[in-house]
């Protein structure tokens, strides 16, 4: 990377719950992660540990280019996320999350802020885990405009689904999703189409221009989804999936579709397919999740940051 | 509902304007905006002058003045002794803050616009506190908060700050609908807000209004209130027009034509907000709440009126620029435009006939001077320009209704009033969008031209 785009990333901050790592000169990563895996906290580090510091400190503390945000998603009030990259944006640092609670709800609202302050505000890791999913919409509208997005969102659903046509009922499809690791252990977020619907969100707003937020979505699960409908439809060619549609409004639901429809993909992937004025339906699918997978998606964004900080300083 | 200064301008109004909230929150959810009371910005911004001019004994006199005058206030508007006390102890800490924010800038010498915004956002904070004050005492369970604290966040452009609208939006959200949802009526500064790092910012043209319209428009209000001491916006000045009447209903558009013809106290800016939202307007006035006032909405009621007011603008000059060498030359009026620019002067007219050989312009005429000076100096003798003449007895006369929209014969009727008055017009304007008619007389047939159109219409 290093010889190919020019990135040298030097992470000066490491942050978890416990506190933070901090050395200006750059953290070596293999030992951070033994000393993680070691006692649970990064800020045990002997040389580096700082027990209790927390992000707010560090930014205000250390000059810091580029803020990467990893924290897991809360989709009620986008704590402490929210805070996090809004004092980030205000000190003028460029920001990297994953993080879906802050976007769901504020996504609008940070975008300007990142314009007003003249700072590269990505979030490419949110929807479809490493798939290129923003940057193939874009190419998808360019020259032409995308009316309609519809996609499967959400790989544990989607998961449970597919296992229902195997022939599970909805709790075993369920214990086997959590057992594998698809599925969290509280997997509300999830099963009630939260998750699917805050990634429906990001996409209205970054590929439609959309101003809204979740609040804004009709939500329905997969929580009353039963085998017997699932076998129903599949006697007549057909098969549910939890799809989010942006389609004027914003609405995620359990959806009948034929088997052959490029939506139908099994298991825990991700399909997202985009309706064009004049260029048909695109649709992309792959992974949708998964630990490397958004660390490439991160990696990405980070390229775009440092493209971007070239093109400022030329 | 948000209150102008003059409705806030001494310790019965303030009551009165308590009383006037109390009358709505049984049944509706209210936001109260507060403005400065009537004067005190003005003072505010003179203490700054004077401080940054180092006058010691003035900056003291107006300090203990201005702090005395709200004390006075405090004691007419609140009777309840252990509310005055609350009162009373916030408004006094709240002028230690201002006296050292003053002295630092008497010490410094230097006002700059971010330490004058500063000073000046202590106008709206003081009233803002007198009037929570107010309510308490009437039991109406109420939380004071400034612009910032509201949720109104802006840009860093102090004295004339914008604001962030998705941002605000999503703070005014949580920050005043959760006390909405708990039963409690916000009351909040006018005027001021806060940028990105935290410091305040004042909103500059448009001021409190501006205030209550963003707020209505981030919690999708169904209405905006805004009191004053005036019934509504009426179809002619009354001191020109005895008979001049309240418009019952306006349309956003029409509403504009009016604030920027100087309708009292309304800016278009501040309708801004309301029209993207599409939020109803009310224009209402204190000392007559009965009244039903003005609605401003998208789209009003039907009405056969095709002109809705007639207005006279004063103060402005006329400034003529002729030369046969301009026609068919591209670019002359640019370079007219180009060097009021320069000198930020506005152009509220601009006349130019077909044949090119003339450009009229109407600007402010306390401008004129220097508007003369730069077009002298940038065009005379270029050969471009043959001559420039001005005229600083002349008023602007302005027919607003968008009835006027695809109605023939308007122009007709409007000046064959005024010529059958033997009044001489000097200069007409109308844009496309039909919704005014401006042209130019002479000073002394200003008042006589109003009165004229407005009987030809029945206004």
């Amino acid at each position: 990377m290093r010889r190919e785009e020019g990135l040298n990333i030097r992470i000066i901050g490491i942050i978890d719950s416990g506190g933070a790592a901090v050395y200006e000169k750059g953290l070596n990563l293999e030992e951070m992660i033994k000393t993680k895996k070691k006692s649970g906290s990064i800020s045990s580090h002997n040389d580096y540990g700082r027990p209790g510091l927390s992000v707010l400190d560090l930014l205000d503390e250390l000059d810091v280019d580029v803020l990467v945000d990893a924290t897991p998603t809360n989709l009620r009030d986008g704590e402490p996320s929210y805070t996090y990259i809004r004092k980030a944006l205000a000190l003028r640092i460029h920001v990297v999350t994953v993080n879906k609670g802050p976007l769901a709800l504020a996504l609008p609202a940070l975008k300007e802020l990142a314009k007003h302050k003249g700072v590269v505000f990505r979030f490419s890791g949110s929807v479809g885990g490493g798939l290129p999913v923003i940057e193939f919409a874009r190419q998808c509208a360019r020259g032409d405009e995308i009316i309609k997005i519809e996609g499967v969102l959400n790989g544990t659903t989607n998961y449970i689904i597919s296992r229902m046509e195997d022939g599970l009922e909805f709790e075993a499809a369920l214990r086997e999703a959590q057992e594998r690791g698809y599925a969290e252990k509280d997997p509300s977020l999830d099963i009630r189409g939260f998750d699917t619907a805050a990634k429906l969100v990001i996409l209205a707003n970054e590929i439609l221009g959309i101003k809204t937020t979740i609040n804004d979505v009709h939500i329905k699960g997969i929580e009353e989804l039963r085998k017997k409908e699932i076998d129903e439809a599949i006697r007549s060619g057909e098969t549910y999936r939890l799809i989010g549609r942006v389609d004027g409004g914003l609405e995620v639901k359990p959806t009948r579709i034929k088997r052959e429809d490029p939506l139908a993909i099994r298991y825990s992937l991700n399909a997202i397919s985009f309706t064009t004025m004049n260029s048909g339906v695109h649709v992309i699918l792959g992974r949708g999740a998964g630990g490397r997978e958004t660390a490439t998606a991160i990696l990405r964004d980070l390229i775009e940051i440092k493209k971007k900080l070239v093109e400022v300083k030329v | 509902m948000k209150f102008g200064g003059t409705s806030l301008g001494d310790g019965e109004k303030i009551k009165n304007a308590a009383r006037l909230v109390k009358e709505y929150v049984e049944n509706n959810e209210v936001i109260v905006v507060c403005s400065a009371m009537a004067g005190v910005t003005d003072t505010l911004l003179l203490l700054v002058d004077k401080a940054s001019r180092g006058r010691v004994r003035d900056v003291e006199i107006t300090l203990n003045d201005l702090s005395e005058k709200h004390f006075r206030v405090i004691d007419d508007a609140i009777v309840d002794e252990s509310v005055k006390r609350d009162v009373k102890s916030i408004i006094k800490d709240l002028t230690e803050d201002l006296r050292r924010a003053v002295l630092s800038i008497l010490y410094l010498r230097e006002a700059t616009p971010r330490s004058r915004d500063y000073v000046v956002s202590f106008g709206e904070r003081l009233s803002t506190r007198i009037m929570w004050g107010a309510l308490t005492e009437l039991n109406v369970n109420c939380k004071y908060l400034d612009g910032g604290d509201a949720g109104i966040v802006t840009d860093s452009n102090f004295g004339e700050a914008n604001p962030l609208m998705e941002i605000t939006k999503l703070e005014v959200k949580r920050r005043i609908g959760s006390l909405l949802d708990r039963g409690i009526t916000p009351v909040v500064t006018g005027y001021i807000a806060v940028n990105e790092e935290g410091v305040i910012t004042t909103l500059g043209r448009g001021g409190s209004d501006y205030t209550a319209t963003i707020l209505g428009y981030c919690l999708d209000v169904d209405e905006v209130w805004l009191w004053s001491d005036v019934d509504g916006l009426m179809t002619a000045d009354p001191k020109i027009i005895k008979n001049a009447r309240v418009l019952p209903t306006v349309s956003f558009n029409e509403a504009i034509e009016m604030a920027i013809f100087g309708a009292k106290g309304l800016h278009p800016r501040a309708l801004e907000p309301a029209m993207k939202s599409n939020i109803k307007v009310r224009i209402k006035n204190t000392f007559n709440p009965s009244h039903p006032g003005t609605l401003i909405t998208a789209k009003p009621e039907k009405s056969d009126m095709i002109v809705k007011a007639v207005l006279l603008v004063k103060d402005v000059a006329m400034i003529s620029v002729r030369g046969a060498s301009m026609v068919g030359r591209p670019g002359t009026v640019a370079k007219i435009l180009e060097t009021l620019a320069k000198e930020n002067i506005n152009v509220m007219m601009i006349s130019q006939s077909v044949s090119e050989s003339n450009v009229s312009i109407v600007i402010k005429r306390d401008a004129l001077t220097r508007a003369l000076n730069r077009l002298e100096t940038t065009l005379l003798g270029t050969g471009l320009v043959e001559d420039i003449e001005s005229e600083d007895d002349v008023n602007v006369i302005a027919v607003v209704g968008e009835g006027m929209k695809g109605t023939p014969g308007v122009a007709s009727k409007v000046f064959g009033a005024v010529a059958k008055k033997g009044i001489n017009i000097r200069m007409i304007a109308q844009g496309s969008s039909e919704l005014n008619i401006s042209f130019v007389v002479k000073e002394e047939d200003g008042n006589e031209a109003v009165k004229a159109i407005h009987e030809e219409y029945g206004l």
